[in-house]
Order: structure tokens, then C-alpha cells, then sequence
């Protein structure tokens, strides 16, 4: 199919939680048996995310969690454990956790308990290398016979371990013959490089018998006539002295006999591999200090929950059907059988479905209608308002995604000033008497209390003006349906609100506030209790609104004198008022934004912009922020700005050639006069820095359409060798995706919702098929009960269809993904079980097979 | 009735799980400050003291009470370590709390790497008959297949069963096997090893 040749791309995106060890063994020197311990995230050998320290414990709870965009290829997941030491200079690492790419999904959503394994040379293996085996006939004037010879060109690595910082690898090429003897040949070490071009060749004689061979070095047992068995090219990293040499990997090759010979003849490349167990030295010399533990002895588990998704997004128009069936939703008639409502009723985990569902309705504008919809369904069936949303919809689920999406700016704005407070002064709060040891601090405690919900309270009460537009709107509509269905009741057209700004949004905020990008620094146990109660109270106080009656019962006895202080009528008077503001029909424009904005902020390391002629161009970390307004640095966070680059002069961003300055994670922010060249501190951090500045400056008109991929250097230009400093640049800018809608992805987004219906559609037939969907919407009204199935079936049926067609692509694109990847490759080693990014999201071919409507059309090759 | 005595007394720690407006909070303070609260104010995390008898012996009873939307999930492995023993608790009027019960029993089970653990599946709200969306013998029937016993409560006044259940929770904590839990869970640990292994 022709047709199928359109870019495809592969959007993967990880999430995890770590949440707690046990049984860690405990320390055997030192004054304590216990440890302090923290974790860090890694993406191969790559540290991406570090959590904080917990101290003295053998069962350390971290209860954190991590999300990103995958930037890159990698094999392995890991999650290292370190003891912290103050008195050595390194921390030890415990041990760790890797888990292949390929069985992150198989995980998904689930906590699990992984065992903790030991670190060693073995376990570090990382990287590839391309070795390239040929055969040869040797021409020997003497003898007429067949011998060959075996040529082995060691080509090169990349990716290899960095053993403490640096790595001078050299190759080690083993050729084993089935008499038992070993002919070893080694490359020279080349120095500092993690992808070493070595391009040496070392020729081995097919057979090997009594003559001795000059080149052999370790001649083991030249009784008999032997053949060659196998290849074994490891690889070393250069230790200071013999016999301190690191194990970095190794590629084994079987070459016995002519069916392995030819299988292995080419140029390819390899994962690189630990040794098999036999040939580990033992453990006692060859593990670094701190992980001297004998392999069987167990060092404890690690409970995580990950959460991956890899998608390959099709172009817009491939999704046209699936979108349009969705989007029909706010047109039905009823609602209930609605694919919206429909697919929400069958996915069980509603964040799943809530958020692509969010973004798809956001980025075309149907995202209030949708949820009105939906709510008025709800709020139908509802027999008591005090408890009006208080469960788990889905549409409360998409309303607090649509929250999360839509005013995130604005839930900053608003508390970002307080809580940074909460951070930097950290004053007690404790106000339960049972958790004091000085009771006499109590009132003090309760007087910090105060000062910080009363900070908070009035931010948010006086926020109004600045909530979105488009919450606004959909606040609005909520009122306006609870008011219809419970007329007698005045309360509920503020708890409908309530209950989402406070409780579902402000509260959990300011109880976890590194859940919405609040903060990304660690939270000490003290100020973690401050913010609960400050959020019980703030809660308390959202709520106020539907109380029928002021004196309130207190639940807990302890939080009475905080209550006392604000449940006056000047506090209730002040939120009816902003519910109000917030849910008004001719909902008043949001004042434009002029206060600059927060969007990512960070330590960098820059390098300097040489404004003088002369000057040293050196490397120094600097603190950068971006703002709606500009991107600055400072020497370290909160000192005054040294730079500010208006978001107008950024003319490109783009990612930086590793061979500019022979750094990993280089990129530049080109302005008129020079370009600035900054590296990130990892891939992840690269990754956003690069996506949000470009996206923010898509729109400068002055947008360069050509860059210079590599940096100016001596004199010229690495990359097109141009001497001209100003001289236009040589490759063309990246194009971000068309849609910068709000940095919506839609098709991501419906790529998604296609995952979601196929991993579910087992559950979709069986519902067809049977009468079971029956008691599914048994909830409906009696009058429009047959229709409202009649209604859904039909609904079922068109869902099914569209992700029949929408997987057909898939299955087509997968055979010619097959078709096309090499295996040996670069991009697809030999040596992983599966080199392709298989989607095991995707149906099985026996289950496709079964629905014929397109069978003619596809064929299996 | 006797007095607490002054030792040392063991403190059992339980934690109330469920849905949002499912009434965690009204059967806590009912059994706890014996009123029934009409307004209905979202719980965020409170705890309760007390002492306690249960079968003649006393305990002081820690109760900490969670809240119910999902928003504030990622604090309950938090709480889920702590606890004892689990009230899991879904309104009858409520069908989708009574089907999301089963979220809270995996995490708990997960979080505390056990097979089985301390837990009594709580149907509230039973007072508000013609209300009613899920029977008796479902909840029998999801209790079954959780293997954890089942009761019904009302915190209305006057309660049915609210005293009885946190009672049933001591219970539970006290007569499952200690020992046999805890060879049962380094058998397990050793399988996973040599799973690993290999």
C-alpha cells in the first residue's frame, strides 16, 4: 500500500511512583545499623530523577512520584538504592532495580514488589558495539588444502559504561576452539570516549593444531587438531594498573560449524552482554566496595508503580473517524449512550480515559458542552445533593483533568507565593496537642497556622477575576443544572462549585503541591503536616457554603481553635462571593495576564556568551527561569537576575552536536547577536527545556528558518566550516508539530483513546454479544430505557468498526516496520529478545482476524 | 463498666477506606463522639483516639479517617503501610463505590505484600431502603470473593452496627495467625528469589 508510506511517530511517556523498600540489610560498621537512604531514576546509566533522603531505616517510604517524556532510545529502567555516608566521600549503593523497556507495560498500574540486586560490572553492561566477522582462504603455496582464516574488524561502541566518570575502553577479541584452546588479541585503549572507533582487525586460523602460533598468548592445550567454536569480542575499561581492569561488556559469537559461520558473517551490531555466571570472578574481588554481598543473600525489594505508554501517532486524517464518533457525543441525544459515556462506562480506571478524553475536547473547543452533558446526566440521577460529585465519574475525573489543563497557570498564580513561604520559613503548625511534646508551643503553632490559611484564603478568595475563562464557563453551566434539578435548595449552587475549586483542586494542591509543579524540592515531614492542615482547614472553609447550619460540628477536637478564626460570616460572605465571580453567566474577561508567569525553572550549566572579544569562554552552572516574559539566570535561585534574553530575541532553540564541545545534553538558544549554548542535566530535563522554549517562541516572527547544528569554534563553524561568525546558518530548524494549540497533541491524544478501546475490546464484545450491557445502563430513566440501549448498542458497534479500520493501519505499518528494520542494524542490535518496539498494546492477529470486514484487504506475509 | 487500665496498652491502628460521600466520616464520629453529623463537609485525613474494650481487653484505637476522591490518592499508600486493619466501606445507594472497593482491596494487599490481610467490607447507608441500588446478597457475594466478612450499617441516629463493626475489626487483627503469616511470607520472599534466579 502506498498510502502507508506517511510519518509515523512513537511517543512513549513514563510514569512512576517509587514507593517504599523492605528488608534492606543493614549496616555492618559504623555506629548505627541503620541506613539513610534515597533512590535514583535512571534511564540506562543516565540519572534523570533522584528522591530524597530517608534517614536511619531499614524500610525506607519515599512515596514519590516521577513523570516524563522518553527523549530517547534505552534498554533498561533502573532504580539504584544508595546508603548515604556522610564520612566517606561517595555514597554506597545498596543495589537495584532494572526492568527491561520491553516489560514496563506488562507492570503498568499496578504496585509491584521487584528484588533488590546486587551492582557489579555484570549488572552495569551497557551500550552496543559493531563488529564485523569474515572468513577468508588462506592461500599457502605449500599445502593444497581448504584452510580458511577468520578476519574479525572490531569496528566500534557507543554508549558504554562510564566506570567512576571516565572510560578508556580497549576490545578484547577471543577466539575459542573446540580442543580447548583460546587465542586472545586485544585493540588498542582508546581514552576518555564512551564510543570508541577502533577499526582494528585480527586475523585467527580456522583450525589450530600442534605448530604453535606466534601470535597465541595463551597457548592452554595444543595437544590435538582443534576447529573454532566460538567468538568472544569483551571490552575493558583501561584500570590504572594490570589486572584492574572493568569489565564493560561482551558480544559472544558461536562459529561452529558452517550453518553458525554464515549465519554470523557480516557486519553488524551487538548488544553488548554480562559474562555468563562461569566466567564472573568471584565476588569478593571484582564488586566495588559497599556491594561486597554474596549473590545469594537477599538485599531487600523495592515496591514501584510504573506507568508507560508507547504510541505510535498516525497523521491527523487517519483518526478522522474515531474523532468524529467522539466528538458526536455532545450532539446525542441522550448522553448515556453517548461514546463518550459509553467508553467511560467500560474503561475502570477513569484517569486513563479522563485525560486524552480532556485534551481531545479542549483542543476543538467542545469541552464545556461535553461536560455539561454529562454532569446534567449525573446530576438527574442524584437523590441527595449534599453528596452532589462527591464520588469517583467519570465526569468528575475529566473535570478535575480539565482543571489541571486549563488553570494550572492560574492555580500557581495563586498559591505560589504562600506555599513558597510554608517552604522557606518552615514555622510549626502543629495545633494537636497529642503530637507536641512542648505543649506550650501550641499557641504559637496556632498563631503561624493562622497567619499561613489566612495568606492562602484570601489569595484564592481574591483570585477571581483571574480564573480561565473557559472554567468559568463550565462552573456556570454546573450552577446552572444543580439549580434547575433542586430549586428548593440554596446551598447547592455553591457546593456544586465548591466541591471542585476546593476540594478537588486548591485542597490537593496544597497537600501535595509537587503533584502540580508546585515546587520540585523535597518536603521535610514538618512543613508535609503544615500544608495538611492548612488544606483540611482551607477545605473547611470552601465548604462552608453548603452548611445549613453556622456552628459547624468539628471533627477532630483539635482543629476547633483554628476554625473559630474563620468561620465568621466576613468568610463565608467572602467565598459565596468568589463562587459567585467565578460561576457568573457573562462570565467577566479575564484580566490579560501582564505579571509574568513561572514556566519551568532550573539549574543549567551555560556557556559564557563572549560578549568580550577576548574573554575565556568557560562552562559555569547558572539558575535559569522561564517566564511568560522572558528566560534569565541568576548566580544561584532567588539572586538577582545576571542575563535576561526577552522571549522576542530567541530566534530558535535548538538541540547542540555532541562534537561542539564534546558534552551530552548541549542546546542553544540562538538570538540575534550570538547563540547561547547551555547543557541540561540530563536527557529529560534537555527534552523540556527545548519543547517549552520552542513552543513558547513559535510565534516570534523573527524565527530563524536555518540554524548552525554545530557550535562556532576557533574561527568557523564545526558544521559547515564557514569562517563567518554571522554567516546564515546551514541545516533548516526543526519544525515542531503543526498544532501548538495549547500544547495539545490531538492525535496523540486519540492514538490513545484507540490504546484504550483495543485493550478493552474483549470487554466490548462480550457486551455485544451478550445481555449483559443491559445492567449496564440499568441506571437510565424507565422511559427512555429501551432506547437509551438501543441507543448504546449502536454506539458499541460504531466503536468497534472504528478501531477495527484504525488497527488494520496499525497492523500494516507494524509489517512494514518489520519489512524495513534490519536486524543488526544500529537501531535494531543483535542480542535483545525483541528488537522492535513491538506495541504490545495492540491486538493479537488471531483476534483481528476474526472480524472480517476488511480480511480481504489484508494479507499476511 | 471497668476502667481503662494505666499499662501499656497495645495500640491498633485502622484506617476507613472508600468512595467519596460513601459516610467514612459519618460512621467514624458516630462511633466515636456517638452523634450523626447532617452536614456533609469532604474529609481530608482526620484521626480519632481512644480507648477501647473489645472481648474484655483494652486497646487504644487509632482510626484515621481518609478521604474519598481520587484526587488525594497518592496520599493513601501512605496511610495503606500504617493501618492494621481496613474498614471498606461503600454506600448501598452507590454503585460505583461498591464496584471501586475492589481498587482499595488489591492496593491494600499490594502495598502490604500479603495474600491476606485484616479487613471488614462495611455496607452503610442501609436506613435509606428505597434508595437502595445494591442488595445483601451482593455485598455477600463481593465479600465472598474478597474473602473478608461483610456488615451493614446505618450512622444514622439511631446507628445499626457501628460499635459492632470497628469491634469485629479488633477482632480480626487479633485471631489472624501471627506466625503462620509471617513464615507464609518468607516462603514467599524465597520463591521470588529463586524466580529471580534463574
Amino acid at each position: 500500500m502506498a498510502d502507508e508510506t506517511f510519518k509515523v511517530r512513537t511517543e512513549e511517556r513514563l510514569k512512576i511512583k517509587i514507593g517504599e523498600a523492605k528488608n534492606l540489610l543493614c549496616r555492618n560498621h559504623g555506629s548505627t545499623p541503620h541506613r539513610d537512604v534515597y533512590c535514583t531514576l535512571s534511564l540506562d546509566q543516565e540519572e534523570i530523577f533522584r528522591t530524597s533522603t530517608i534517614e536511619k531505616t531499614l524500610s525506607p517510604f519515599f512515596g514519590e512520584e516521577f513523570q516524563f517524556e522518553v527523549p530517547r532510545k534505552f534498554r533498561y529502567l533502573s532504580i539504584y538504592l544508595y546508603d548515604r555516608d556522610r564520612h566517606l566521600k561517595q555514597d554506597k549503593v545498596i543495589g537495584k532495580v532494572a526492568i527491561k523497556r520491553q516489560d514496563l507495560a506488562s507492570y503498568n498500574n499496578k504496585d509491584h514488589w521487584f528484588t533488590i540486586k546486587a551492582v557489579d560490572a555484570d549488572s552495569e553492561v551497557q551500550g552496543k558495539a559493531n563488529i564485523d566477522i569474515r572468513f577468508e582462504p588462506v592461500n599457502n603455496r605449500n599445502k593444497l588444502s581448504c584452510q580458511k582464516r577468520l578476519l574479525v574488524r572490531v569496528v566500534e561502541c557507543s554508549d558504554l559504561t562510564l566506570k567512576n566518570g571516565s572510560c578508556d575502553p580497549f576490545a578484547l577479541v577471543c577466539v575459542l576452539y573446540s580442543n580447548g584452546k583460546r587465542i586472545s588479541k586485544r585493540t588498542k585503549v582508546r581514552k576518555k570516549t564512551v564510543c570508541p572507533q577502533f577499526d582494528e582487525t585480527f586475523e585467527f586460523d580456522g583450525s589450530v593444531g600442534q605448530d604453535k602460533d606466534k601470535n597465541s598468548s595463551y597457548t592452554v592445550c595444543p595437544e590435538n587438531e582443534g576447529e573454532i567454536c566460538e567468538l568472544h569480542v569483551s571490552f575493558w575499561h583501561d584500570g590504572p594498573s594490570m589486572g584492574d581492569d572493568v569489565f564493560l561488556g561482551e558480544v559472544r559469537i558461536p562459529l561452529q560449524g558452517l550453518q553458525q559461520q554464515n549465519a554470523a558473517l557480516r557486519n553488524a551490531w551487538y548488544f553488548l552482554q554480562p559474562r555468563s555466571t562461569k566466567d564472573r570472578p568471584m565476588p569478593s574481588c571484582a564488586t566495588p566496595p559497599g556491594t561486597r554481598l554474596s549473590v545469594n543473600s537477599t538485599l531487600g525489594s523495592l515496591r514501584l508503580n510504573v506507568q508507560y505508554t508507547a504510541d505510535h501517532v498516525f497523521p491527523s486524517f487517519v483518526y478522522e473517524p474515531l474523532r468524529n464518533l467522539l466528538l458526536q457525543s455532545v450532539q446525542c441525544r441522550s448522553v448515556t449512550s453517548s461514546a463518550v459515556q459509553v467508553l467511560g462506562d467500560i474503561v475502570t480506571n477513569k484517569t486513563e480515559i479522563a485525560q486524552p478524553l480532556v485534551r481531545i475536547f479542549v483542543y476543538h473547543d467542545q469541552i464545556v458542552p461535553i461536560i455539561r452533558a454529562l454532569a446534567e446526566k449525573e446530576i438527574s440521577s442524584l437523590t441527595d445533593p449534599t453528596t452532589i460529585f462527591r464520588g469517583n465519574t467519570l465526569v468528575s475525573k475529566m473535570m478535575d483533568e480539565a482543571m489541571r489543563l486549563i488553570g494550572l497557570q492560574y492555580l500557581h498564580k495563586t498559591l505560589r507565593p504562600t506555599l513558597d513561604l510554608v517552604f522557606n520559613e518552615k514555622k510549626p503548625c502543629e495545633i494537636d496537642i497529642t503530637r507536641i511534646k512542648d505543649t506550650n508551643l501550641a499557641k504559637a503553632n496556632l498563631a503561624n497556622l493562622k497567619e499561613y490559611v489566612q495568606k492562602i484564603f484570601k489569595a484564592i478568595t481574591q483570585s477571581a477575576v483571574h480564573c480561565p475563562a473557559l472554567m468559568c464557563q463550565i462552573f456556570h453551566n454546573l450552577r446552572e443544572c444543580a439549580t434547575s434539578y433542586f430549586p428548593n435548595n440554596r446551598e447547592v449552587r455553591y457546593s456544586v462549585i465548591s466541591g471542585f475549586i476546593f476540594l478537588r483542586f486548591f485542597a490537593p494542591a496544597i497537600l501535595g503541591p509537587r503533584l502540580f509543579d508546585l515546587t520540585t524540592e523535597q518536603i521535610d515531614c514538618q512543613t508535609n503536616r503544615t500544608l495538611t492542615l492548612i488544606s483540611k482547614t482551607i477545605q473547611s472553609l470552601g465548604n462552608l457554603v453548603s452548611c445549613r447550619s453556622m456552628q459547624q460540628v468539628c471533627k477532630e477536637e483539635y482543629m476547633e481553635c483554628i476554625y473559630k478564626e474563620f468561620f465568621t460570616d466576613q468568610h463565608l460572605q467572602a467565598v459565596r462571593q468568589f463562587l459567585e465571580i467565578i460561576s457568573a453567566s457573562s462570565n467577566i474577561q479575564t484580566v490579560t495576564v501582564d505579571m509574568p508567569v513561572i514556566l519551568k525553572e532550573g539549574a543549567m550549566i551555560k556557556r559564557a556568551q563572549g560578549r568580550k572579544r577576548f574573554g575565556r569562554k568557560n562552562f559555569k552552572q547558572r539558575y535559569f527561569k522561564l517566564t511568560t516574559h522572558d528566560l534569565s539566570y541568576s548566580k544561584t535561585k532567588g539572586r538577582e537576575a545576571l542575563c535576561q534574553i526577552p522571549l522576542s530575541n530567541i530566534l530558535a532553540v535548538e538541540k547542540l552536536t555532541e562534537r561542539s564541545f564534546k558534552m551530552k545534553n548541549m542546546f542553544q538558544i540562538v538570538q540575534p547577536e550570538r547563540a547561547l549554548y547551555v547543557q541540561a542535566a540530563n536527557c529529560v530535563e534537555e527534552k523540556e527545556w527545548i519543547d517549552l522554549l520552542t513552543k513558547i517562541c513559535h510565534t516570534n516572527s523573527n524565527r530563524l528558518e536555518k540554524y548552525h547544528p554545530c557550535a562556532f569554534i576557533n574561527g568557523q563553524w564545526l558544521c559547515c566550516k564557514s569562517p563567518n561568525e554571522l554567516a546564515p546558518g546551514c541545516s533548516a530548524v526543526s519544525c515542531p508539530e503543526s498544532n501548538l494549540h495549547m500544547a495539545l497533541d490531538p492525535e496523540r491524544d486519540l492514538q490513545r483513546m484507540h490504546s484504550l478501546i483495543i485493550s478493552h475490546i474483549s470487554g466490548i464484545e462480550r457486551l455485544l454479544t451478550s445481555r449483559e450491557y443491559t445492567s449496564v445502563y440499568a441506571t437510565g430513566s424507565r422511559l427512555t430505557f429501551h432506547e437509551e440501549i438501543d441507543g448504546a448498542h449502536k454506539t458499541l458497534k460504531q466503536i468497534l468498526e472504528v478501531a477495527y479500520q484504525l488497527e488494520q493501519k496499525h497492523r500494516t505499518y507494524q509489517r512494514m516496520l518489520t519489512r524495513e528494520t534490519k536486524y543488526g542494524s544500529k537501531s535494531a542490535p543483535i542480542g535483545d529478545d525483541n528488537y522492535l518496539l513491538a506495541s504490545r498494546m495492540n491486538l493479537d492477529t488471531a483476534l483481528l482476524r476474526r472480524h472480517g470486514p476488511t480480511e480481504g484487504s489484508f494479507s499476511i506475509s | 463498666m471497668t476502667r481503662p487500665p494505666n499499662e501499656n496498652l497495645p495500640a491498633i491502628k485502622l484506617v476507613v477506606v472508600g468512595d467519596g460521600g460513601v459516610g467514612k466520616s459519618a460512621i467514624t464520629i458516630q462511633f466515636f463522639q456517638k452523634m450523626f453529623v447532617t452536614d456533609y463537609d469532604p474529609t481530608i485525613e482526620d484521626s480519632y483516639l481512644q480507648h477501647v474494650e473489645v472481648d474484655g481487653q483494652w486497646c487504644i484505637l487509632d482510626v484515621l479517617d481518609t478521604a474519598g476522591q481520587e484526587e488525594f490518592s497518592a496520599m493513601r499508600e501512605q496511610y495503606m503501610r500504617k493501618g492494621d486493619g481496613f474498614l471498606l466501606v461503600y454506600s448501598v445507594t452507590d454503585k460505583n463505590s461498591y464496584e471501586n472497593i475492589i481498587h482499595f482491596h488489591t492496593q491494600i494487599l499490594r502495598v502490604k505484600d500479603r495474600d491476606v490481610y485484616p479487613m471488614l467490607l462495611v455496607a452503610n447507608k442501609v436506613d435509606l431502603v428505597h434508595l437502595r441500588k445494591i442488595t445483601e446478597e451482593q455485598g455477600r457475594e463481593l465479600a465472598h470473593k474478597l474473602g473478608i466478612p461483610y456488615i451493614e450499617t446505618s450512622a444514622k441516629d439511631p446507628p445499626l452496627n457501628i460499635d459492632a463493626t470497628f469491634h469485629e475489626v479488633v477482632r480480626i487483627i487479633r485471631n489472624q495467625p501471627q506466625a503462620e503469616l509471617e513464615k507464609r511470607k518468607k516462603k514467599k520472599l524465597q520463591i521470588l528469589n529463586k524466580c529471580v534466579l534463574q
